[in-house]
């Protein structure tokens, strides 16, 4: 996997080429502002770009205002956005209309590396990883509260596993069922959202957003 | 309300027995002594000082004057403490410039002193009239009344056209001469005591309204009571938000990397002779050092949340899809405020909808934000049971102060059974 680094803090940013460079990534670039991740990306046309949002000069929203910037240009990058915070707002710009190719985590989940390699992975090949956080936020922010309602508790529970970017199988290790129980929940939820049936996974994530935002 | 006629006679009947009468009396007595002084000290200040300006001592003379407006002020309200027992604020001290013309400038520009002597000059007849008036139905209604111990022991005569008649007093050629007429007269007397008391207490009345319309703080003054006490809250509010994060990071994080340090040394004084133990320690110091991640997290959203950079929408979006009690926020902001007044505004929010999850019981809840030219105007609604303005540790009155350090204003709706609406105005732009 190739791999871009938008990383203003120093240690940090060492940290994940180290850890990506053990498990036999390979890291292109590591920069630390967003015009030289521009001109990496361009340069080396990576599989997937880690971008974290608080960098140089205003250290306010420079990564997320180019990761969409990035995501327009170059489609085929894959987009993980980093950052201490999930803000509602960020996540709902960076998903706007397609959910394939990108992930928005906290840095926090970089302590379980297995799990942080596995969502980059998973954003490099086209699919989707979005925090737990980010889910509960564009739940919480969703207008739909009445459809969500109709919703069980497992039913949640898949739902936000689905948002997060997990496949049945995932899902069912992580909710310890089968997949045909998964399955179940997922044809229940599609029902009761109105949604029409995908098994494409970065698809079905996109139509939950969609719903979400709508 | 049938009540109304039995206590207005009451307080008539009752009004030459109370103390509030003969203190009116009494001040418009004393008054009336200080307003002379009072008047002809100022009088004979301004007029000096008027023939003096020709010279060079004219206007610190004059300053003078102005300022023992300020001292005639003083003892005024005093006065009215004293007698009457209505304590009356007074203007803010008067700030001296330095220097001769600094005395001289400040003196002269000082508004209190100038009220002060407008007060001396205005009250001056007021005074004169009603102690006078008050002086003279007081005399004849006691005089009157007192009338049947004069004539029978003073044994007045009076002589018309050669008859002689036992008699205080006439009405042309109507004599008050005999027991019934004299106890008639006396009891006109004492009617006229049931009266006596009314001019006092209302000339009293009006020098205590031109002394609250002179005499009292000046709007600037109240102004400035007003800044100085928002100004210790803004203090006390930033030294307590200080103590609460550096107790926060002292008691949770600090405590917590303590911890983790701790563990990662004892695993690797274990990893030769028991790595097993040792993995179970590192495993400790791993979930510790993210559960520090996420404690870091909220205390630094508590002194500031970072996305408040992109703007007040995109950081309240955030605040309110995190909130228990499922919010539905509308935003209509189109131009930004300063960055303390958006502060203010999301923590206000954030108390807010905390309140909301906390003590209303509700199952949704409304964020409004509109921004108008000159405030910002946020609406929290919720479908609780309301009551929220007696809910002890909301909160509540610490907002207010809060947005009464950027003169913003809190209202509160909530009736018992709800809905509550809390509205917080803050202005955009600064006052002059």
């Amino acid at each position: 996997m190739h791999v871009v680094i938008a990383e203003d803090s120093g240690i940090l940013r060492d940290g994940l080429v180290q850890l990506l460079t053990e498990r036999g990534h390979e890291v292109a670039a590591a920069v630390s502002d967003a015009r030289a991740l521009r001109d990496a990306v361009d340069k080396h046309r990576p599989d997937v770009a880690i971008i974290d949002i608080r960098m140089p000069p205003t250290f306010t929203d420079e990564g997320i205002v180019a990761a969409i910037e990035l995501r327009r240009a170059h489609p085929d990058v894959g987009i993980l956005v980093f950052s201490q915070w999930v803000e509602t707002r960020y996540a709902t710009e960076l998903l706007a209309g397609r959910a394939d190719g990108v992930g928005y985590l906290l840095k926090d989940r970089v302590a379980d590396v297995g799990e942080f390699v596995d969502a980059l992975e998973r954003v490099a090949a086209g699919g989707t990883a979005l925090d737990p956080d980010v889910v509960t936020q564009l739940f919480g922010a969703s207008r739909r509260t009445d459809a969500l309602e109709r919703l069980t508790t497992r039913e949640r529970d898949v739902l936000e596993a689905m948002a997060e970017g997990r496949s049945n199988a995932a899902i069912a290790r992580h909710l310890v069922v089968t997949e045909r129980a998964v399955e179940k929940h997922v044809t229940n939820i599609f029902t009761k959202l109105d949604l029409t049936r995908s098994d494409e996974d970065h698809r079905r994530v996109l139509a939950v957003l969609l719903y979400l935002q709508s | 309300m049938t009540e109304q006629p039995t206590s207005t006679v009451r307080v008539l009947l009752r009004a030459p027995f109370t103390a509030q009468t003969w203190r009116a009396l009494a001040f418009l007595l004393v008054g009336l002594v200080l307003a002379s002084f009072a008047f002809v000290s100022v009088a004979a200040g301004a007029f000096g000082g008027g023939l003096l300006s020709i010279t060079l001592i004219g206007l610190p003379v004059l300053t003078v004057v102005v300022l023992s407006g300020r001292l005639w002020g003083r003892a005024w309200r005093w006065l009215a403490r004293v007698v009457l027992g209505a304590p009356q604020p007074g203007p803010a001290p008067w700030r001296r410039q330095p220097g001769v013309f600094g005395f001289i400038r400040s003196g002269l520009s000082d508004v209190a002193g100038w009220r002060g002597l407008a007060f001396t000059v205005i009250a001056f007849p007021v005074i004169a009239i009603g102690a006078y008036a008050s002086v003279i139905i007081w005399g004849l209604s006691i005089g009157v009344a007192a009338s049947p111990f004069i004539w029978w022991l003073g044994h007045p005569t009076n002589v018309d056209h050669g008859v002689k008649h036992h008699s205080l007093m006439q009405f042309g050629s109507y004599y008050i001469d005999s027991w019934p007429r004299v106890i008639m007269l006396a009891a006109a007397g004492v009617l006229c005591c049931f009266i006596a008391p009314w001019p006092a207490r209302g000339f009293t009345a009006v020098v205590r309204a031109l002394m609250r319309w002179l005499l009292s703080p000046t709007v600037r003054d109240e102004r400035v009571v007003e800044l100085e006490r928002s100004r210790s809250h803004a203090v006390e509010d930033a030294a307590d938000t200080l103590r609460r994060v550096e107790r926060d990071l002292h008691d949770g994080t600090q405590a917590r990397l303590v911890a983790m340090a701790m563990t990662l040394g004892r695993a690797k004084e274990r990893m030769d002779a028991d790595p097993d133990g040792a993995r179970e320690l590192i495993d400790g110091a791993h979930s510790d050092a993210k559960q520090a991640l996420a404690e870091l997290r909220d205390v630094v959203r508590s002194i500031r949340p970072p996305a408040l950079d992109r703007g007040l929408d995109a950081a309240l979006a955030t605040l309110t899809s995190r909130s228990a009690v499922p919010v539905q926020l509308t935003t209509q902001v189109d131009r930004r405020a300063s960055s303390g007044v958006e502060t203010i505004a999301y923590f206000a929010v954030a108390e807010l909808l905390t309140n909301v999850t906390r003590h209303s019981g509700a199952a949704r809840a409304r964020v409004d934000v509109v921004t108008t030219p000159k405030h910002l105007m946020i609406t929290v609604w919720d479908d609780g049971h309301g009551g929220a303005a007696q809910g002890l540790g909301s909160g509540l009155p610490g907002l207010r102060e809060r947005a009464a350090t950027v003169d913003g204003a809190l209202t509160i709706d909530s009736p018992t059974g709800g809905p509550t609406t809390i509205t917080v105005v803050l202005p955009t732009e600064r006052g002059t």
